[in-house]
């Protein structure tokens, strides 16, 4: 954490020393509503805690609900519970968007209520009746992460795998085809991409896709799974069939989540970002936006407290959209990851 | 065609059926994917389909009595994450989780059947409302943590991959065998105990079976106790074998239960079914799942709809075939 906060302090200096903003008035009034892909996991419930965090130190007189369809009602539950929002006049929507562009319509009917949609983690694809979207990291630099951990882990030349969430995932499917953009530079030219599966961010799907990539490709040194469900599933797969000598996972996990694995050598290396300064920052956002304080214009800035601030800029992989880049994120290895399960 | 006909009860026919189907799509699988047949399939494939297999026979009995249970899958959820968290704080024994994870899934098991068999409330509202009501319970009890592998006791980590015995190559798992001995007990229950006949009598005629003086109630209120403790014991399997548990866990295994149940022969509308039908059933259906994920041509979008399109195909087969049987024992007689 300390790794994180050191880096996130450094890149405030940075986007400080040119801003030129008005901060945001505390104790105003604004009903936000967090509303995650799905209730129960833990990534999820971090951006919560950062959002709380938020609340209490703004002073907001309005409310924070925290709510979310159950795993099984994802989609669906979803586009309800942002149409419900909207007629509760609620001023922003904080949104993990898990419904591709099928959320659009009721996006752009929250938006013409008045209700403003601000999503995080994971952005609506066409950007149609989205405000803006905070970015966690840059998902161009995801790719290059991804790129690097697998050229460390197997040592410069390989074939390898991804395990991806759902095939239809807007934020995965982003970053793989950044990793996939990356892979085209020189460095990684002996890295060879054979495979992409997905596990639907489900322990059994994700454990027998693992799995079949063992039995399907024989010169397999790593699975990449960019997802933390996907992670872990692989992890204990591998290490099940005593394959962990032999096969490496990498991705994007959770600390507490990954710790035996990276300990025991299955997955020396994984990154990830905080979700509790996402949700962070994903609060200020909004907060600003209800409160007038910023209109959602590309150059607007937003001082988000104790992380800096953030300005909003055109977003490079969605035409036509807007986003603010938090970033960036920690690579856990043995050396760190213990700290950080904590 | 005639000597078939005669001297083969129609489960047979269908067991045999289903037991050629099996080999030709294996024997498909082999043509379409390199290193495919190998003792390393087989243990994959019976490994997974041991988690499924208790779910489909609980199915299959609830079925039997003309109702249906979608719980099933949140109710493998709430077993694998209770059960998981408890053994996280007392580190207990095999047979005293067993116990555990059975009694979860009985007791909520028992909340359908009041419901069902009392209440008088048709099985496909109540269950559905049960499906999103466990896992909201569970999304609310886990308070977003997830199990991790380290917090649970050595023997359940180890359980996935303990073997009991080795035939030459092939590695016998011990959730295998556990799978299996409940499909045999079920399986011998149902073809000789007078208690567990009575599932057939109520499924076949209502009716019949209140004037026989069976308490159909009871015997449904049952039906579903039983497909809640054998949830319940796939929730342990599913504990051991995927080690961390989040809210997610067993989500979609409705549909893979009923799609092994009437894949199996079991009939939708009740009164008949064999337990080694819904075995063969589960390993066709696992087989298929398994397989499609290594064959390149089918897309990820396409296995969730081929599984669709195997339930309807199985069901309008069966309903084929049983007219076409009935019309020509007529012929032949």
């Amino acid at each position: 954490m300390l790794k994180i906060r050191a880096i996130v302090a450094f890149a405030a200096v940075l986007i400080s020393s040119v801003s030129v903003t008005a901060d945001v008035q505390k104790g105003g009034t604004a009903n936000l509503v967090l509303l995650p892909k799905f209730l129960g996991i833990l990534p999820f419930d971090q951006a919560r805690r950062g959002a709380e965090e938020a609340h209490k130190e703004l002073q907001n007189k309005g409310s924070l609900d925290y709510i979310g369809p159950t795993p099984e009602n994802s989609v669906a539950g979803q586009i309800e519970m942002l149409t419900t929002a909207t007629t509760q006049k609620k001023n922003v929507v904080m949104l993990s968007n898990n419904a591709g562009d099928q959320i659009a319509a009721a996006a752009e009917a929250a938006q013409a209520a008045g209700t403003k949609v601000v999503t995080w983690d994971s952005p609506i694809p066409s950007g149609k009746g989205e405000t803006v979207f905070v970015a966690q990291v840059d998902f161009g630099s995801i790719g290059v992460v991804m790129a690097d951990m697998a050229h460390s882990i197997m040592g410069g030349s390989g074939d390898f795998a991804i395990l991806s969430a759902t095939p239809d995932a807007a934020n995965q499917n982003a970053w793989i085809a950044a990793m996939k953009e990356t892979l085209k530079g020189d460095k990684y030219k002996n890295l060879k991409l054979v495979d992409t599966v997905y596990g639907d961010d489900q322990a059994e799907k994700s454990y027998n896709a693992a799995l079949a990539l063992v039995d399907k490709h024989k010169n397999m040194k790593l699975i990449m799974a960019p997802t933390s469900v996907g992670i872990v599933a692989a992890s204990k797969a591998l290490q099940d069939e005593k394959l962990c000598d032999k096969i490496k996972v990498s991705g994007l996990g959770v600390p507490a989540e990954m710790v035996s694995y990276t300990m025991n050598g299955c997955a020396p290396e994984f990154a990830l970002w905080s979700f509790v300064d996402l949700g962070y920052l994903t609060y200020y956002t909004s907060y600003a936006l209800a409160t007038s304080a910023i209109k959602g214009n590309i150059g607007d800035e937003v001082n988000a407290g104790r992380m800096g601030k953030f300005k909003i800029e055109a977003d490079p992989g969605r035409k036509n959209t807007k986003r603010i880049l938090m970033g960036p994120f920690t690579v856990y290895n043995k050396k760190n990851v213990e700290a950080a399960a904590k | 065609m005639n000597v078939l006909l005669r001297n083969f009860h129609p489960q047979t026919l269908r067991v045999i059926t289903l037991a050629v189907v099996l080999l030709l799509v294996i024997v498909f699988f082999v043509s379409q994917i390199d290193n495919y047949f190998s003792p390393r399939t087989l243990n994959r494939i019976a490994s997974s389909a041991a988690v499924i297999l208790p779910i489909a026979i609980g199915q299959a009995i609830v079925v039997m009595t003309r109702n249906i249970d979608l719980s099933v899958g949140s109710l493998v959820g709430i077993t694998a994450y209770v059960t998981g968290d408890i053994l996280a704080y007392a580190p207990f024994g095999p047979f005293l989780t067993l116990f555990i994870a059975l009694s979860i899934g009985a007791l909520c098991g028992a909340f359908n059947g009041v419901l069902v068999a009392y209440g008088r409330v048709p099985s496909i509202i109540v269950t559905l409302g049960t499906l999103a009501l466990f896992r909201t319970f569970l999304v609310e009890y886990s308070e977003a943590r997830t199990i991790t592998t380290d917090s649970l006791p050595k023997w359940v980590v180890e359980l996935p991959q303990t073997t009991l015995f080795s035939v030459g190559v092939l590695e016998v798992r011990v959730m295998v065998i556990v799978a299996l001995v409940a499909a045999l007990i079920f399986s011998l229950a149902l073809w000789k105990l007078r208690a567990a006949r009575k599932f057939y009598a109520v499924g076949s005629n209502p009716d019949a079976a209140i004037m026989a003086g069976i308490n159909s109630e009871r015997v449904v209120f049952t039906a579903f106790v039983l497909s809640g403790m054998l949830a319940g014991l796939a929730g342990l399997i599913f504990l051991a074998r995927f080690g961390n548990i989040t809210v997610v866990a067993g989500l979609g295994f409705e549909l893979k239960s009923i799609a092994a149940v009437v894949v199996g022969g079991v009939n939708i509308f009740g009164g008949s079914g064999t337990i080694l039908g819904v075995v063969l059933g589960t390993l066709l259906v696992d087989t298929i799942d398994n397989s499609l994920i290594r064959w390149a041509i089918v897309s990820e979008f396409w296995r969730e709809a081929l599984l669709g399109i195997l339930i309807m195909t199985a069901v309008a087969v069966d309903t084929f075939m049983a007219r076409s049987y009935v019309q020509l024992r007529k012929l032949v007689a």
